[in-house]
C-alpha cells in the first residue's frame, strides 16, 4: 500500500498559520518600530534626515532629564489640564447623553437638540476657544477660575455631541420586535427605558468614550493656548517655545502623549470589565 | 369540535379590517371582511402565503396593529384591555432575547415588569426552563446558546407569565427540520399541561395540520379569509401520524382552499 506523502509546509505558511506568532506580532512589530526611531533619534539620524539640529529637536535622554528634573512642575500642570479634560467629559457626555435620551423618548422635542448639538461640535476648538473665553468673562473675578470654566465649555461642547449621537443610537437601534415585546407587557414607558434602551445603549457609550477621551485631553490642551490664566501641559508647550526652550517643550509634549495613552488604556481596561455580558 | 364549542368563545373577529399606507401614499389592504371565533384552550393557526395578512391578524389581536374596520374582543373586552392586563404571551419570529441577561433573567424580564417577587421569579423561571429542557443553560448568555436553544428560551418566557392567550408568530419557521418537530412536540406537550389557547401564525401547510385544532386559511391580495379546516386528528398527536392517510388528506384538503387552488 502506498501512503501519500504529505506535502512539507513553507515557512511562510507555518508562519501565517501558527496563532501565536500571529499575537506575538501584533505587540513586537509596532515595540521594534518604536525602537527603530528611538535609535534613529538618538544617534542624530532623524536630525540629518530633516535637516534639522539637536537645538529644536533634543535628544532623548535630555528631554527624559528635563522631564525628571521639572517632575513636581509637570505634575501640577498635568492635574491642571486633567481636571479640565476630565470635567468637560464628564459634564459634556452627561449633557449629550440627556439630549440622546430626550430625542429617543420625546422625538418632537429631542431631535432639534441633537442636531444644534452637532453643528456646535462642527466649529474647530481654536475658533470656539477664545469665543469661550470672551464669554466666561464676568463669570468670577479670579482669573484661574475663569480661565477653568472656559475651557471646560469646550470641552464639554466636543464630547456631548460625541456622545449624544452614539448614545441615541444606542437607545433607537434596538433588536428587531423588542419594543414590540415590551409592548404586549404593557411596559411603562420608563421600564422599557430601564430594562432595554439604557443596557443596549452601553456600548455605544464606550463608543463615544473611545473617541471622546483623547478628543477631551486634545481640546483641553488646545484651548488653554487661547486661556487667560497660564497653567496646564498645553500652554507650557506654548510658552517654552516661545522662550525657545525647545527641550523643555518637548518634556511637555512627551508628557502630553503619555496622559493620552494612559487614559485611553485606562478606559478599555473600564470597558473590558464593564462589557463582558456584551460580547 | 362540539367540545371546544361547549368551551365557549375567547376571542370574537367581527368584520375586521386593516388598511397601510404605502410610502407613496397609497392605501394598501391588509385584510378585508375579517369573521370568525376562537375558542377558549383551543390551539389554532393562521395559515397562507405571505401577503395575505396573518401576521397583521396576529398583531390586530395582541393590539400592536389598530383596527381599521370592524372589532376584536376577547372575553367580552378590548384588545387593549387584555394587553394592559398583561393576559398575552406573544412569540415573534426572532427570540428577542436581550444580550445582556443570562437565560434565566431573559425568563425573568416580564416577570420583573409585573413586580413580582425575587423569589417568584426565581422559581418560576427555573419551573419553566426545565419544563423546555434548559435548566442547566440558566446561567448561560443568549449569544452561546444554539437558535433552536434560544426559541425555547422564548416560549419559556412567553409561558413564564401564566398567559391567558398565546399568540406565536412563526416561531419555527427559522429553524432546521429536526429542531423544528422536536419542538413542535414540546410545544404540544406544554400546551396540554397548561390548557391556553394558542394562535400559530404559519405559511407550513403540514406544521398547521400536526398542530391545530383548526386552521383558518387566508389568501393575499387582499388579505381576506378564505376557509376554515377542522383537523380531526387524534390527541395526543405523535410523529407517527404525519404518515397516516389522513395526515395527507388534511394537507391536501388545506392546500385545495387557497383561492385559485394553489399557491
Amino acid at each position: 500500500m502506498t501512503q501519500k506523502r504529505k506535502r512539507p509546509k513553507s515557512l511562510y505558511q507555518r508562519i501565517k498559520e501558527n496563532t501565536k506568532i500571529q499575537t506575538s506580532a501584533t505587540v513586537i512589530l509596532p515595540v521594534l518600530l518604536g525602537v527603530v526611531i528611538v535609535v534613529l533619534w538618538q544617534t542624530q539620524t532623524l536630525h540629518h534626515l530633516f535637516r534639522t539640529d539637536t537645538f529644536t529637536l533634543p535628544l532623548l535622554d535630555r528631554i527624559g532629564s528635563i522631564l525628571f528634573d521639572n517632575i513636581d512642575k509637570i505634575w501640577e500642570n498635568v492635574v491642571a489640564t486633567m481636571v479640565v479634560a476630565l470635567a468637560g467629559l464628564g459634564l459634556g457626555s452627561l449633557l449629550g447623553y440627556g439630549i440622546a435620551m430626550l430625542a429617543a423618548l420625546c422625538p418632537k422635542i429631542g431631535k432639534g437638540g441633537l442636531s444644534v448639538i452637532g453643528a456646535f461640535a462642527s466649529i474647530p476648538v481654536v475658533a470656539l476657544a477664545p469665543v469661550m473665553n470672551n464669554w466666561t468673562r464676568d463669570i468670577s473675578d479670579i482669573a484661574s477660575v475663569r480661565s477653568m470654566v472656559a475651557k471646560i465649555l469646550v470641552v464639554m461642547l466636543v464630547a456631548a455631541a460625541n456622545m449624544g449621537l452614539n448614545a441615541y443610537r444606542g437607545l433607537t437601534e434596538l433588536k428587531p420586535y423588542s419594543m414590540d415585546l415590551m409592548a404586549t407587557y404593557a411596559a411603562k414607558k420608563r421600564t422599557t427605558f430601564l430594562k432595554l434602551q439604557l443596557p443596549n445603549s452601553v456600548p455605544y457609550i464606550f463608543v463615544a468614550l473611545k473617541v471622546s477621551v483623547p478628543a477631551s485631553i486634545m481640546t483641553a490642551i488646545v484651548s488653554e493656548y487661547f486661556a487667560e490664566y497660564i497653567i496646564g501641559v498645553g500652554r507650557q508647550i506654548r510658552e517654552n517655545i516661545v522662550l525657545s526652550q525647545y527641550s523643555t517643550a518637548w518634556a511637555y509634549i512627551a508628557t502630553a502623549c503619555i496622559m493620552g495613552v494612559v487614559s485611553y488604556v485606562a478606559l478599555m481596561i473600564v470597558q473590558s470589565i464593564l462589557l463582558r455580558k456584551y460580547h | 369540535m362540539s367540545e371546544l364549542q361547549e368551551r365557549g368563545i375567547e376571542i370574537q373577529i367581527r368584520d375586521l379590517g386593516v388598511t397601510f399606507q404605502d410610502n407613496a401614499g397609497h392605501d394598501v389592504q391588509a385584510l378585508t371582511g375579517v369573521n370568525f371565533d376562537i375558542y377558549k384552550g383551543e390551539f389554532i393557526s393562521l395559515l397562507g402565503p405571505s401577503g395575505c395578512g396573518k401576521t397583521t391578524l396576529l398583531r390586530t389581536i395582541a393590539d400592536l396593529q389598530e383596527p381599521t374596520e370592524g372589532t376584536v374582543r376577547i372575553s367580552g373586552m378590548t384588545p387593549k384591555e387584555i394587553r394592559l392586563q398583561q393576559k398575552f404571551g406573544f412569540v415573534f419570529q426572532q427570540p428577542v432575547l436581550f444580550d445582556w441577561r443570562t437565560v434565566k433573567k431573559n425568563v425573568e424580564l416580564p416577570l420583573e415588569i409585573m413586580y413580582q417577587s425575587k423569589e417568584d421569579r426565581s422559581k418560576r423561571a427555573d419551573e419553566m426552563l426545565e419544563m423546555v429542557g434548559l435548566k442547566n443553560f440558566s446561567d448561560h448568555f443568549p449569544r452561546q446558546l444554539s437558535g433552536g436553544m434560544q426559541q425555547r428560551v422564548n416560549i419559556a418566557r412567553a409561558f413564564g407569565i401564566r398567559p391567558e392567550i398565546l399568540l406565536m408568530d412563526e416561531p419555527f419557521s427559522a429553524l432546521d427540520e429536526f429542531t423544528k418537530e422536536k419542538l413542535h412536540e414540546d410545544l404540544l406537550r406544554i400546551w396540554r399541561q397548561t390548557n391556553k389557547t394558542i394562535v400559530f401564525v404559519t405559511h407550513n401547510i403540514q406544521e398547521a395540520v400536526f398542530l391545530s385544532d383548526r386552521i383558518c386559511v387566508l389568501s393575499p391580495h387582499p388579505g381576506r379569509l378564505s376557509a376554515i379546516v377542522d383537523v380531526d386528528l387524534p390527541r395526543p398527536r405523535t410523529l407517527e401520524m404525519k404518515e397516516s392517510p389522513r395526515f395527507t388528506e388534511l394537507v391536501y384538503e388545506v392546500r385545495g382552499k387557497f383561492e385559485g387552488g394553489s399557491v
